[in-house]
């Protein structure tokens, strides 16, 4: 086996121990304890808070931002895809021709997503009042990761390079806001537990 | 004049993030994006285009120090996470946005992408200045009133029992019976009904609307002369001691007169927290049934207690919906329901409900005299969405709200009538009607 997987896997183990270490923490803390009296329910709450109030029609940060969410939309997708191309690559660079070039098409696109998503960030001096080194390293990093995760499945030599960037992005992925992988779950299922509790959430509309 | 951070000081603030009681605070504190996708949620950043005042920068300063004390990357690379540590200039910057430019409305909350409920971070922000000693000198003045007197506005118990006498010879004329009455300390009623010290201070007949409202629902009501404000500045200021004291209070009062329910007058944050977070500051689940005036009075005319006329109100009327009654505590169609049974012509703000704008006196801004410029310039939104709707009177559940809202009319010169939904229902039970009903 090549160096590369070996640093890869390397880096798949350290990323998965940090994300347990995150996942136990929020386990062991559990959910909040609350002495008042319900009015609604806590489990139509959260499944609100992961569908309906997911939905862009009932989010301003959405509807009000529509350029900027359809990329944050095709930006995550392009990431769900590299990583399940990455562990694809792992076992097989055997991949159907017109696969690979619908694959690379979406990956293209998820890249200049990113890209935008980064020039936004620079340009915008609102963006950039908020943002600290670790929000331009961790879009990089992903940025890059959709680019290698395209490049890759046409030029077979950048394989050394797109796995480097990959191991890169895994040990980076448990220290900074790329975390957000777990705890975007956990903050919706509080949300939706909170709104769920008080009877908020589902609204009257979704009822 | 500002107390000079020390090392006690710091300890005291870092308690607050270091305390987990479940996994919320983890969360939240490790969530946010800086998508700044929420800036347009947010009053204060839609009436200043001004960046301090996004959202996302308001978690940004907990979560700041928090990745500085409390994560490895932060302790070890604090330039990579901006990781800031507990100083003065951090402690100035918070005590000017957690309080000085939020109103705790959580419309954020409900629209970040995340899922972040950044109001709940101020709160834990608040906290930490609190616990530090840097809540707003006008704010905790507020709180020791409350603790000190049992009302946060000080009135004296002989000041307070001459207003109810007086309000209810007005009950007495305005039903036209004179054995209607506003009972005081009286065990073993019904309901135990609250006030919000603005209403004997400045407001006083809408005590006797609400009375009026009782007595045509023959209900068996009382209040009490010892415990009866409905509202815990401590929630604001954000001190679980002190908010916990208070809690106690009405709690112990409830419990002391053997009430069955406890009515929470028309208060937004008082419904909150009475309601929702006097459990959880006392740690302990309330043996009798907490809702607001707001519910009672639906029910009242769902079960046919009272009969409210609404051929009297022919205006255009429309709703203010407080944020810590609707977005956050979950009261939504109730007001609507009675107003449509009261009113001829009710019209919607646009957006309403758990979307609704809130008037720029929540979060303890009415009593923060300092932040009153910005108070009243956030309210620009409010004052746009009453005019949009053409209504001549505003309804608002809510007596803080009522202030801001009075202060709006005049401020931006909005011509409209205010008033609380207890001093509407009021004005449309018919004197014949009752005298029948209470026969």
């Amino acid at each position: 086996m090549e160096w590369y997987f070996w640093v890869a896997i390397t880096s798949l183990g350290i990323c998965f121990a940090g994300y347990i270490y995150h996942f136990l923490k929020l386990i062991n803390l559990g959910s909040p304890k609350d002495y008042s009296k319900k009015s609604g329910s806590t489990k139509s709450g959260i499944i609100y808070s992961f569908t309906h109030a997911m939905n862009p029609v009932n989010k301003e940060s959405a509807f009000l931002n529509l350029p900027t969410y359809i990329s944050g939309v095709i930006y995550h997708l392009g990431t769900f895809l590299a990583i399940i191309l990455f562990f694809v690559l792992f076992f097989t660079t055997n991949i159907n021709e017109l696969i690979s070039l619908l694959l690379a098409a979406f990956l293209l696109l998820s890249t200049l997503c990113g890209a935008g998503m980064l020039i936004k960030r620079i340009t915008d001096k609102k963006l950039r009042h908020l943002s600290n080194p670790d929000d331009y390293i961790s879009n990089i990093l992903v940025t890059l990761f959709h680019l290698g995760s395209g490049t890759v499945l046409f030029i077979p030599d950048v394989y050394p390079v797109y796995m480097v960037i990959a191991s890169l992005l895994l040990l980076y992925i448990p220290l900074g806001k790329l975390k957000h992988v777990i705890y975007f779950f956990a903050a919706r299922y509080h949300i939706g537990y909170f709104y769920g509790w008080r009877s908020v959430w589902p609204t009257a509309k979704s009822k | 004049m500002m107390v000079k951070i020390n090392e006690d000081i710091i300890k005291a603030g870092l308690e607050v993030l270091n305390s987990h009681k479940d996994s919320k605070l983890i969360t939240h504190l490790n969530s946010c994006v800086h998508c700044g996708l929420c800036a347009k949620t947010c009053l204060y950043y839609l009436t200043s285009n001004d960046k301090r005042f996004i959202p996302a920068r308001k978690v940004e300063l907990v979560s700041a120090i928090y990745r500085r004390y409390f994560t490895f990357i932060g302790k070890t690379m604090p330039g990579l996470t901006n990781a800031r540590k507990l100083d003065d200039d951090i402690i100035a910057e918070m005590i000017d946005l957690l309080y000085g430019a939020c109103v705790m409305c959580g419309r954020c909350v409900k629209h970040c992408s995340i899922g972040v409920d950044i109001e709940y971070v101020v709160r834990k922000g608040r906290e930490m200045l609190a616990k530090m000693g840097y809540v707003p000198e006008s704010l905790q003045s507020t709180v020791k009133a409350a603790l000190e007197t049992g009302n946060n506005m000080a009135i004296s118990y002989e000041d307070f029992t001459d207003t109810i006498e007086w309000m209810e010879e007005e009950l007495q004329d305005d039903c036209d019976d004179p054995d209607a009455r506003i009972p005081l300390n009286e065990h073993g009623k019904n309901v135990l009904y609250t006030l919000n010290p603005r209403e004997p201070k400045f407001f006083p007949l809408s005590i006797s609307a609400m009375a009026k409202i009782f007595y045509a629902a023959k209900e068996s009501w009382t209040l009490s002369t010892y415990m009866y404000d409905v509202t815990n500045y401590a929630y604001f200021s954000s001190h679980p001691a002190e908010a916990k004291t208070i809690a106690q209070r009405i709690y112990d009062e409830t419990d002391k007169l053997k009430a069955k329910r406890l009515v929470l007058a028309e208060c937004g944050h008082g419904v909150r927290a009475n309601r929702w977070e006097a459990p959880n500051y006392i740690e302990k689940e309330f043996p009798f049934d907490v809702i607001t005036s707001v519910e009672i009075i639906a029910e009242y005319i769902k079960e046919g207690r009272i009969k409210p006329n609404k051929e009297i109100i022919t205006e255009k009327t429309t709703l203010h919906d407080p944020c810590n009654l609707v977005r956050n505590a979950g009261v939504i169609d109730d007001q609507r329901y009675i107003l449509k049974n009261c009113v001829k012509d009710f019209v919607e703000m646009v957006p309403y409900g758990t979307d609704n704008f809130c008037c720029g006196g929540g979060g303890g801004q009415l009593t923060m005299s300092e932040y009153n410029d910005r108070r009243l310039s956030i309210a620009e939104i409010k004052a746009e969405q009453i005019r949009k709707t053409g209504a001549s009177i505003v309804v608002s559940p809510c007596h803080n709200c009522i202030d801001q809202l009075s202060q709006i009319n005049v401020t931006y010169k909005l011509n409209v009538k205010i008033k609380t939904l207890a001093e509407i229902v009021a004005d449309t039970l018919l004197v014949e009607n009752m005298l029948n009903n209470n026969k």
